[in-house]
């Protein structure tokens, strides 16, 4: 306990005009009485009765005293600082990822770190502050410097925990914004630590309120699809996270029906793959579950979605004098089907791809294209045989390409636009260029600048990734450039007008913000003009399903010392004794008029 | 000191004795002894001596034994008046120049009841604790005297009372029992004694004398209309006595004033006498006339 005003106490001084009034009035007057006999009988009756009545001038001196002393403590402001408790200005982060809605702290983890935070909104002092931040994917204040009670209750039973995992680098961001780091705000962070390396990076006093107490969880760490001789084979790996060794049935549905279950014995710490083949190609998702397990404190990660993008096929052109690699890499590609032409058909609208292979050509608007060898689209205006590699620049189509064993003999050096970048650089110039037109000519260009035939590229493993890749990148499996998985409140980059069915079954059309209702698992079903196609939110997260609690994570740069931290809370209580002077005060005047109450007096 | 109304009301009454008393002389009272007045009391065996007078003949001629007769014998009665000329009975909450109305009242009391035994042909002798004397007396040609004797020893007294000169009541009363006959005495007193008066009454009691007790007690006394810090100075003693005046110490001194008078009137009783408070504020035709003749000491 401390004071505010210290100074305050010189008030104190005024008690010895009151001692020296008090000695004064004690000389008392003299009355001559007839006899002191009854006097005398009467105090020692009174004094019999109460020893309070030889006190009685002496109670009420200590009663002035007393209420000097109240009125002085009052004036000093003193405060009281309750161990733990609020500091004048409170940051709260409030864990609200997917980890937290384990359930190894009944009912859940949020709900306990719920209960923490709102008894330390209960415990708001008159001047405190509070800001509360949630901390999932999109860490947000949902109360900034309230001193509001209701306010704050009320934005604390709103939130509600997210499967996303928690961006601790914004939270962190977002706390020193409002003013973590000054000197007289402390940061409490409710969470279970997993995944918070960054919290030693907050600003300020901080303190950790570690949530939770067992890390058993299992998950479904990979669930995916492919294309197998008798229709589709699925992939699912369950995960154990915990201490022990597990058991868990997992059941595999294709859209309603059941294909398979089985019990996997899954060791602790470790993954368990199994496949499961039978999946019939019509399927156009699947769906893993973790049916039965012991301990699996963490419901979220255990059903896991995949779509079937093979049953969305798309058209691609071919224009070649004939090429066999190129025609069996574009036939190895699952979900395209090609179509092959010498020359250019009269129908060429309505295809996803064009291929053109050393063939000029006039293509529909907004055709994406892959240009072989030297076009009239392109002129070519010298060539060059320096071609040895020099780099890859980063691009979709050059992931896992590796160009260091291709070799070319000659190459056209093209009168490539501006937006057609090099993806790979000979030392003479550009080998293969990509990139995506600004205006509707085009839309996305990946041109090669050599014949296939001068080249041994089609000899090289480098060749169908190369396809591949171009394919993916030009022609998106769904015809529009959406991942198959996306994470839960991932945004997804639909456009506007798309039509998309949530797994609940509500139907939303999309303005043009894209698709951000990602919150539930399960499979989005979209419809966009002629395209239709689905993908599926899945809750693989390694680090959100790594439940284990990190009780001595280290939160902040200077951990409130524990000193320190019983200051925290400064409660003033001066209203308080400026009440109990008043009462002391009316005491004294009863007294005074009525006397001390006599006890035990006879009737 | 006494209104002409007032004596006029007097000149009616006489005092009771409780029982009765020998007296000195033949008065009007009637006598334990046997007498010669006319009202026939007893026989009695004639014994050699007896005055052949009162030898009832006609018992002789009948019996041919010689019988005395007796007849009640009508004595005179002397009325002791003990008045306390003690400072207390001069004292008064508020000083001023006149007399106390505690010792007016007292004073006045002495002069009435001295002037209703005169007035009935009682022997008077009036006694005050400082010593002074008057009397015996008798017939109501000595009610001037007594009265001028009040008046006197009103004077003097309260100039001993300034002097705050103590007088104990044991002693003034033990003195007055040494040179007593058989008789009623009436003590006008406050009683304020720290010894109480307990050895005096016995003493007077011993003597014969039934000790009734005028209890002077002023409304100050009774119900005292102090307040606050006060160092009470008891005017005989000069003893002090820090008192703080609240509520409880007056209600305490109310219940200590109503067990001391009780326990005066049991001290009273116990020796055969009578007690009877005065509030000295009453009008005194209202003690006179109206209490003492409830209480049966006129009639």
């Amino acid at each position: 306990m401390d004071v505010l005003n210290p100074l305050a106490f010189w008030f104190a001084l005024l008690a010895i005009p009151i001692v020296l009034l008090y000695l004064l009035r004690l000389r008392r007057r003299a009355q001559p009485v007839s006899s002191t006999l009854l006097w005398r009988r009467a105090i020692l009756d009174r004094e019999a009765n109460t020893l309070w009545q030889r006190l009685r001038r002496n109670v009420l001196l200590l009663l002035q005293l007393a209420t000097l002393a109240f009125l002085v403590f009052a004036l000093a402001r003193p405060y009281v600082s309750a161990p733990g408790g609020p500091s004048r200005q409170i940051i709260v982060l409030l864990d609200a990822s997917a980890s937290m809605q384990a359930a190894d702290v009944r009912p859940s983890r949020f709900e306990a770190a719920r209960a923490q935070v709102r008894a330390l909104i209960e415990a708001l002092g008159m001047n405190d502050r509070m800001t509360l931040i949630a901390v999932d994917g999109t860490p947000r204040a949902l109360s900034a410097l309230s001193n509001d009670k209701v306010q704050l209750r009320a934005a604390l039973d709103a939130l509600r925990p997210t499967l996303s995992a928690a961006n601790w680098g914004a939270a962190i961001a977002l706390a020193a914004a409002v003013g973590a780091g000054s000197e007289e705000s402390t940061t409490f962070i409710f969470s279970d630590g997993a995944n918070a390396d960054d919290l030693a990076l907050l600003p300020g006093a901080a303190r950790f309120v570690p949530i939770g107490e067992s890390g058993d969880n299992l998950s479904l760490s990979t669930l995916a699809l492919r294309r197998v001789r008798d229709g589709l084979a699925a992939l699912v790996r369950v995960t154990n996270h915990g201490l022990r060794d597990e058991q868990a049935l997992v059941a595999v549905r294709a859209e309603e029906a059941l294909i398979d279950a089985r019990t996997l014995d899954v060791p602790a710490g470790g993954a368990v793959e199994w496949t499961v083949g039978g999946i019939p190609s019509t399927a156009r998702w699947i769906q893993a579950e973790i049916k039965e397990a012991r301990y699996n404190l963490l419901a979220a990660d255990d059903v896991a979605y995949a779509v079937n993008a093979a049953n969305v096929a798309r058209r691609a052109l071919l224009i070649t004098p004939g090429n066999l690699f190129l025609e069996q890499a574009l036939a190895a590609l699952p979900g395209l089907r090609t179509t092959r032409a010498a020359a250019l058909p009269p129908e060429i609208e309505g295809y996803d791809l064009y291929v053109l292979d050393g063939v000029s050509a006039t293509l529909p608007a907004g055709a994406n294209a892959l240009l072989i060898g030297a076009q009239g689209i392109f002129t070519p205006t010298a060539v060059f045989s320096d071609t040895a590699y020099v780099r890859t620049a980063p691009h979709p189509i050059a992931r896992d390409l590796d160009w260091r064993t291709v070799s070319v003999r000659d190459a056209y050096r093209l009168a490539a636009p501006d937006w057609l970048r090099p993806v790979v650089e000979g030392q003479g110039g550009p080998l293969v260029l990509a990139g995506e037109s600004p205006d509707g000519a085009l839309r996305r260009v990946v041109a090669l600048a050599f014949d296939l035939r001068r080249s041994d590229l089609p000899l090289q493993i480098a060749f169908p990734i190369l396809i591949a890749n171009s394919v993916a990148w030009l022609a998106p499996p769904q015809g529009l450039d959406i991942p198959l998985s996306v994470q839960p409140g991932e945004v997804v980059a639909l456009p506007a007008g798309t039509r998309v069915t949530l797994p609940s079954g509500e139907t939303v059309t999309l303005g043009t913000q894209g698709f951000a209702q990602t919150e539930q698992p399960g499979v989005y079903a979209f419809e966009a003009g002629q395209v239709r196609g689905a993908f599926a939110v899945n809750f693989f997260n390694v680090a959100e399903s790594r439940i284990a609690p990190n009780p001595n994570l280290t939160a902040g740069q200077s951990s409130p010392a524990p000193a320190a931290e019983a200051q925290v809370a400064q409660r003033e209580f001066w209203h308080i004794l400026a009440a109990l002077a008043l009462a002391l005060l009316v005491i004294e005047w009863w007294v005074y008029q009525r006397g001390l109450p006599t006890l035990g007096r006879r009737a | 000191m006494l209104t002409e109304s007032l004596l006029n009301a007097l000149r009616l009454l006489r005092l009771n004795a409780p029982r009765r008393r020998a007296g000195l002389y033949a008065g009007e009272r009637r006598s334990p002894r046997r007498g010669r007045s006319v009202e026939f009391a007893d026989y009695r065996n004639y014994t050699p001596g007896d005055d052949p007078r009162r030898v009832d003949w006609n018992i002789y001629a009948r019996l041919e034994r010689p019988y005395i007769r007796l007849f009640e014998d009508e004595e005179d009665l002397t009325v002791y008046l003990l008045l306390d000329d003690s400072p207390s009975m001069f004292w008064q909450a508020e000083e001023g120049d006149g007399l106390a109305q505690k010792w007016l009242c007292a004073a006045q009391l002495a002069a009435a009841l001295g002037y209703v035994a005169l007035a009935t042909g009682d022997r008077v002798v009036v006694e005050t604790a400082g010593g002074q004397r008057f009397g015996p007396r008798r017939g109501v040609a000595s009610a001037a005297l007594l009265i001028a004797f009040i008046e006197r020893i009103s004077v003097e007294s309260r100039h001993r009372a300034r002097a705050g000169q103590r007088l104990a009541l044991n002693a003034w009363l033990k003195r007055c029992a040494r040179d007593v006959r058989p008789g009623l005495a009436i003590l006008i007193s406050d009683m304020l004694d720290e010894d109480g008066a307990t050895e005096g009454i016995g003493a007077l009691a011993g003597k014969g004398l039934a000790v009734n007790l005028l209890h002077t007690l002023c409304p100050d006394e009774l119900t005292p209309a102090l307040s606050g810090d006060l160092q009470l100075v008891d005017v005989e003693t000069n003893g002090a006595q820090d008192v703080s005046l609240d509520a409880g110490v007056l209600a305490a001194y109310d219940r200590q004033l109503s067990a001391w008078r009780a326990q005066v009137a049991a001290e009273v009783q116990r020796f055969g006498g009578r007690y009877v408070l005065v509030n000295t504020s009453q009008p005194l035709e209202a003690i006179l006339l109206r209490d003492l003749r409830r209480e049966g000491w006129l009639s």
